[in-house]
């Protein structure tokens, strides 16, 4: 069946998703990039342009080279907006017979729908190549605010580019969708949008799986950008000031500048300082200028404070006119990449005394959602199916109290995995299997979920015995836990049906525990593992001595016995130095015998994991 | 056997619902065979390209040794960055960087980048000044040539 993608039609940039597996993913485009310019040219040799190649060539081609045109369509030309856009776009527009806006790109005039298919096409071909079928169904996203008109504008857009819209969603709500918010009971969200060219701000109310868009605010003429020329201006008259040139003539040193900028604001979302340096900027009759500065987060911060602070404002009043109260907002979200400055996560924080929702990349999140609204659309797998994950890891109980684990937190259900285990005694015919559920390093701090016994174990010595335990998970969260001895065949099991009963919070409070006891359960279970490897070797020691006979001189003998004694002497102890040792030297004569007597040593004699374990579906 | 109409009812539900989980099965199957696909795809061209970012991040170095050496007049100092120079760009050689074309050569937008245009003798749409050289990595473009074009 013919996958139904996800696309946010942005005003500058464009992305597609899709849902894959259950899982929505970002489709790179030919050019390799996750995002594609919506813009479209006409080169002059009558070639048809879309993303980034239009883009290249529009400094040569402004007449013929369309971008923004999501300000354009669906609207009438004698629409304020229509007529301030006007002013500044470098593009020909006209007003059409039926009184909407018309475009001209070479000798011919475009429907913005024609303009904006033109892109819808470039995504599609792409999106085609990139996951090798067709594509004939797209759920695409336009702002909150875009009227019916808009709307059916946009819808016509994709038909003409070849897909069958199976849905318009607003962009806000498909940011929702991504974080899985429209699962949530009678919440009101606000989702808040700083793109590169436009700042959206919507209240959304989420009941009975629905989303409706309560209100709806922004500045369609603020966004990313003018962080970046504030940047730029700034660093220009710094330089001149600094060298008395004016490199704002020069295209190359400004396009070199604009770049430098663009990363050094990437940097202060991360770092608190950043150089920003280009050697050979400019030269004048006395030689070369370069060009070094350090720009610093705070700086940054104060060049651009008034937009962020603008953007709060407009913020507040939306919520406002949502009829909501501030503390009455249960979640935030954020889109479009100028949220990543620390600066405006901060200040959205502030306002609702909220973390945001962030997770998701900003710049993919409404495509991610419309990808999601496609996979609904396509009754995707994860609607009949939904499968499970096991909260809590599990696992046995192996010698010194240690965690065992088998099966991981988080692990996707169903499943199974097995593992092989020995046992810790000469002639032990019984293994006790201690099945626990939890996070922490010894068996002691995690939850009981069963106890059995296998016995029937042919006598043998320690760490000879194969038992294989085996974990099996069904789809409803049912555990059957088996143990078999290889050697006889003879096993034992246990159902448990109550290992995802724990409550969510229960689950997160042995979650929590966890980390916070990591650092002083790791050194308890290293002290095991020492212990046990000792108790081992000394094992080991004994038996080589035993089996040694004449071969070995009472010299080496001797000496072994007193490394044998000095390890049981401390191996007791909490003193993991003297312990490593010990082991250390006992081990080094213990070899000794190994090469005399070979085939004396058999690999681990550790009644822990002996085997590789073995994992699988059922 | 008399099946009165419970019976095909049921019969029919659970026909209906098998091939509802069957083709669903056949689905998450199909899914995961092309998930392993793309995962071998995706690693091929991991290690292809693996080198791109680092390469890309690179090149604003060799622009800065290139016009130090097209500003600066010959000398011994000059002599050594120079071999600095072709020893960087025969390293880039080697894992498949290949300068792009643009002088003289038609504009065009797959390799190159216009950043003005400009009077020149030169024929109107094609290359008229380079002003920083663009790379391919083993046939794919990493920076396009940044160019001003012929009026």
């Amino acid at each position: 069946m013919a996958k139904i993608i996800g696309i946010d039609l942005g005003t500058t940039n464009s992305a597609v998703a899709v849902v894959e597996g259950g899982e929505p993913r970002v489709l790179e485009n030919a050019e390799g990039n996750r995002t594609t310019p919506s813009i479209v040219g006409l080169s002059k040799s009558n070639e048809r342009l879309a993303g980034l190649l239009a883009k290249r060539q529009a400094v040569t081609n402004p007449q013929n080279t369309i971008f923004s045109v999501k300000r354009l369509i669906g609207r009438k030309y004698s629409d304020k907006d229509v007529q301030n856009d006007k002013k500044w776009l470098p593009y020909e527009l006209k007003e059409s017979a039926s009184g909407g806006v018309e475009i001209k790109m070479a000798d011919r005039w475009y429907t913005p729908e024609e303009i904006s298919a033109m892109v819808l096409t470039k995504l599609k071909t792409d999106a085609e190549a990139k996951l090798g079928e067709k594509i004939e169904e797209a759920v695409i996203t336009v702002p909150a605010y875009f009227d019916d008109s808009q709307r059916q504008a946009t819808k016509n857009a994709g038909e003409i580019a070849g897909l069958k819209v199976r849905r318009i969603i607003n962009e806000p709500t498909a940011a929702a969708l991504a974080y899985g918010l429209n699962k949530q009971k009678d919440e009101q969200i606000v989702v808040y949008d700083f793109g590169g060219g436009t700042f959206d701000i919507s209240v959304l109310e989420v009941s009975n799986d629905t989303i409706e868009v309560k209100s709806t605010g922004g500045d369609t003429h603020l966004g990313g950008d003018d962080f970046d020329k504030r940047i730029n201006e700034y660093l220009v008259t710094e330089y001149k000031k600094q060298e008395g040139i004016d490199i704002s003539k020069d295209p190359l040193a400004l396009q070199r500048l604009k770049e430098a900028a663009e990363r050094a604001k990437h940097e202060l979302s991360t770092s608190l300082e950043t150089e920003i340096n280009l050697p050979y900027i400019s030269s004048d009759s006395a030689g070369p200028k370069h060009f070094l500065m350090k720009l610093s987060r705070a700086k940054l911060e104060e060049l651009v404070k008034d937009y962020i602070e603008h953007s709060i404002e407009l913020t507040l009043k939306t919520v406002k006119e949502a009829g909501f109260k501030l503390n009455e907002i249960d979640e935030i979200v954020l889109v479009g990449g100028q949220t990543r400055m620390p600066a405006i996560q901060e200040a959205v924080k502030k306002a609702f005394g909220k973390e945001p929702h962030k997770g998701i990349n900003p710049d993919e999140v409404v495509a991610i959602g419309a990808a999601v609204q496609g996979g609904i659309l396509q009754g995707d797998v994860k609607d009949v199916l939904l499968l499970d994950v096991t909260p809590l890891s599990l696992g046995i109980e192996t010698l010194g109290g240690v965690f065992t684990r088998l099966v991981d937190k988080n692990t996707t259900v169903p499943t199974a995995k097995s593992q092989v285990f020995s046992t810790a005694a000469d002639n032990q015919t019984s293994v006790e299997i201690h099945v626990l559920q939890g996070e922490r390093q010894m068996a002691s701090d995690n939850k009981t979920l069963a106890k059995f016994i296998l016995d029937g174990i042919p006598p043998s010595p320690r760490g000879m015995p194969q038992v294989e335990v085996t974990f099996d998970i069904d789809a409803n969260g049912i555990v059957n836990v088996s143990a078999k001895d290889k050697a006889s065949g003879k096993s034992q099991s246990v159902h448990i049906e109550a290992s995802t009963s724990l409550s969510k919070d229960e689950v997160e409070r042995l979650k929590k525990e966890a980390a916070l006891h990591e650092t002083e359960d790791k050194k308890k279970r290293e002290i095991v593992e020492l212990r046990n490897n000792a108790e081992s070797l000394v094992y080991l020691g004994e038996k080589s001595l035993r089996e040694a006979g004449e071969k070995v001189s009472a010299e080496i003998k001797e000496v072994i016995q007193k490394k044998i004694d000095a390890l049981k002497a401390v191996k007791d102890s909490n003193d993991t130095e003297a312990i490593k040792r010990a082991t250390e030297e006992l081990s080094q004569e213990v070899q000794k015998i190994g090469q005399a007597m070979h085939g004396s040593s058999q690999g681990p004699a550790q009644p822990g994991p002996t085997a590789s374990s073995t994992d699988g579906d059922k | 056997m008399n099946m009165n109409e419970d019976n095909i009812k049921e019969l029919e539900q659970i026909k209906q619902e098998r091939e509802e989980y069957l083709n669903g099965w056949k689905r998450a199957k199909a899914d995961f065979v092309n998930y392993q696909k793309d995962e071998a795809k995706r690693r091929e061209e991991l290690v292809k390209f693996s080198n791109e970012y680092l390469i890309r991040d690179l090149l604003p170095i060799v622009d800065s040794l290139e016009m130090y050496l097209a500003m600066t007049a010959d000398s011994k100092e000059k002599k050594g960055v120079e071999m600095i120079y072709a020893q960087l760009v025969g390293e880039l050689t080697k894992q498949g960087m290949e300068p792009i074309k643009a002088l003289g050569e038609l504009f065009d937008p797959a390799l190159h980048e216009a950043l003005g245009e400009m009077e020149a003798e030169q024929p109107s749409g094609t290359v008229a000044a380079e002003l920083e050289r663009g790379w391919k990595l083993n046939g794919k473009v990493i920076r396009p040539t940044r160019v001003k074009v012929a009026k």
